[in-house]
């Protein structure tokens, strides 16, 4: 299969900082893949060697089926990026820094730089100086770059930085319909769990250079399920019980977890059979762990 | 070659746009009114004495008479001298902006090649360089004939033009290295005090008599050998001093590009 990104063994070492740690990552085209880590865990370095910017202490990158090598080597006329914090000569209006990336991008039709102004709704501020601009309409100049030239791959740190709620929401539609639309494929990292939970369609975890997880489609969907959550004293019994009565019951952690509709909307009745079986619940609760929750656990910042 | 022109292009755009063009231009500029003022002082010693200004400072400072050859190879020196760091903030400018405001990630990941952006980055200094001593030596024969010095002839504008332009190649050529110092430093300090201990190294090595062997020395000792003043130290300068002006052009050139093509960036 051709994947529109894939590393093995992907490792950069600062002396004895495994930045990036034996990565290997696996993007199907059309896919948005959120990319997870808490600061100084190797996203923005996995991110730079996707990009040529930094050569791997190790392992390989491959973009867009092409190997990404020292001497800027690349698929980049269909690959659009955004590292960190945009960037903009501040004394340049945003039409001319638009104009800069237009034309170093190879890009001879002329009306593409007005066109990505009006999609990232910058017309009102085409003609201000990038350096008077606010964090929001910065970051929008800097996707604007990103999405010049229409890329087939999008390679975003943080696109959703410094914009308002309305922004994210508009930013979140932008990258759906393109994926929807034109099958582009998304890799962005953010620290807002939420945007990645609501827009991803895989999530890989990274943590401390490693790639710690890889949620597929399905398991971020069980993530976002509510679910009803029993403890009691004898657990098999309960577990007996329930099942007796037709539930599909799963064990975990000490717990019992229900996941059908008649358990969590009628958590009481739940609670009557148990008392009857002559194992009362110590604990019934609708729960839903959030990819946020998932997050901090598996990277050890909750207990 | 259109992948040239865009990125030249795109160069060219940003030092218009910027206040440094103007600082850089009007900076130089006063280089000349300098020179004009010393003429007026050494034309009339008396009257300038009069006026408040300092005829003896004048006089060792440009090192001659109030005619145009003193004029014209006071330009040449103070190209070799205060050009040397003027040239080398452009340079720094030109390459450390974009480590300093992180607009080189922009520069990095495009079907232009770094190679090509390096390119038009080089070119842009040598011609901005160039262009500001092309706008000295106008403003300067502006001067001195607004002045009304005396001893004006074609061959001497001439000849001092190309001694003049020829000063400003060799402290060209000398620029690739700051431009690596602006990359490898990723900003303006590294350049800038790279360009002041040149500049102190080729004073030192010019007064121990070794200048000729110390690239950074060359342009200076090149002007003087049209100087009508200092001309009997011109024999210092020799083709081997050329070819060390060369060399450094060479590995600085080099360099910089190995280094945009091949370094990891970071910023």
């Amino acid at each position: 299969m051709n994947f529109a990104i894939e590393t093995n063994g992907l490792s950069k070492y600062y002396g004895r900082v495994h930045a990036v740690d034996a990565v290997n990552l696996r993007v199907k085209p059309g896919e948005i893949y959120g990319f997870l880590g808490l600061n100084g865990a190797g996203k923005t370095t996995t991110i730079r060697a996707l990009l040529g910017m930094i050569r791997p202490s190790a392992g390989s990158v491959k973009v867009l089926g092409q190997a990404v090598g020292p001497n800027g080597r690349g698929p980049w006329r269909n690959v659009g990026h955004l590292v960190e914090r945009p960037a903009a000569y501040p004394e340049l209006t945003v039409r001319e820094n638009l104009e800069i990336a237009r034309r170093l991008q190879g890009i001879s039709d002329k009306d593409a730089t007005s066109r990505v102004i009006e999609r990232l709704t910058l017309a009102p501020y085409a003609d201000r100086k990038a350096g008077t601009l606010s964090t929001g309409n910065f970051q929008r100049l800097g996707l604007a770059r990103a999405l010049l030239h229409e890329p087939e791959l999008l390679i975003l740190d943080e696109p959703a930085n410094g914009l308002d709620p309305a922004g994210v929401v508009e930013i979140r539609m932008l990258l759906e319909n393109l994926t929807r639309e034109k099958g582009v494929t998304v890799f962005m990292s953010s620290h807002i769990l939420t945007e990645v939970d609501r827009l991803a369609t895989r999530i890989g975890i990274i943590h401390k250079g490693r790639l710690i997880e890889e949620l597929e489609a399905e398991k971020l969907e069980e993530l976002r399920s509510r679910r009803l959550e029993i403890k009691a004293r004898n657990l098999e019994a309960a577990q007996s019980a329930l099942t007796q009565a037709g539930f599909a019951v799963k064990a975990s952690e000490g717990a019992i977890l229900l996941n059908e509709a008649r358990a969590i909307d009628a958590p009481d009745e739940v609670a009557t059979l148990l008392v009857n079986a002559g194992t009362p619940p110590t604990r019934l609760a609708v729960e839903q762990e959030d990819l946020e929750e998932h997050f901090l656990r598996l990277t050890g910042e909750k207990e | 070659m259109n992948a040239f022109l865009s990125a030249f292009w795109a160069e060219t755009l940003k030092a218009r746009r910027s206040k440094v063009s103007l600082v850089t231009a009007a900076g130089f500029s006063i280089f000349p009114i300098i020179g004009g003022l010393f003429m007026i002082i050494m034309k009339d010693p008396e009257e300038a004495r009069a006026m408040g200004l300092i005829g003896a400072k004048a006089q060792l400072l440009t090192g001659g008479a109030a005619d145009w050859p003193t004029y014209l190879n006071f330009l040449s020196l103070g190209t070799a001298g205060a050009g040397a760091i003027l040239f080398a903030f452009i340079t720094a400018w030109v390459f450390g902006r974009e480590f300093a405001e992180h607009t080189v990630k922009e520069l990095l990941a495009l079907p232009t090649r770094r190679e090509i952006i390096v390119g038009a980055k080089f070119v842009l200094t040598a011609l901005w360089i160039l262009g500001l001593t092309l706008l000295i030596y106008m403003i300067g024969l502006g001067i001195g004939a607004a002045v009304g010095l005396p001893s004006w002839s074609l061959e001497l504008a001439w000849t001092s033009f190309w001694s003049l332009m020829t000063t400003a190649l060799l402290t060209v050529m000398l620029m690739p290295i700051v431009a690596l110092f602006a990359s490898a430093g990723r900003g303006y300090l590294p350049p800038l005090g790279w360009a002041f201990s040149t500049l102190a190294l080729a004073q030192v090595a010019g007064l121990m008599g070794w200048g000729d062997w110390f690239p950074w020395s060359v342009p200076g000792l090149f002007s003087l050998m049209f100087s009508a003043v200092y001309g009997q130290r011109a024999e210092q300068i020799g083709i081997h001093s050329y070819i060390l002006v060369l060399l450094t052009f060479i590995i600085g050139i080099a360099a910089t590009f190995a280094w945009w093509r091949s370094a990891d960036q970071t910023r």
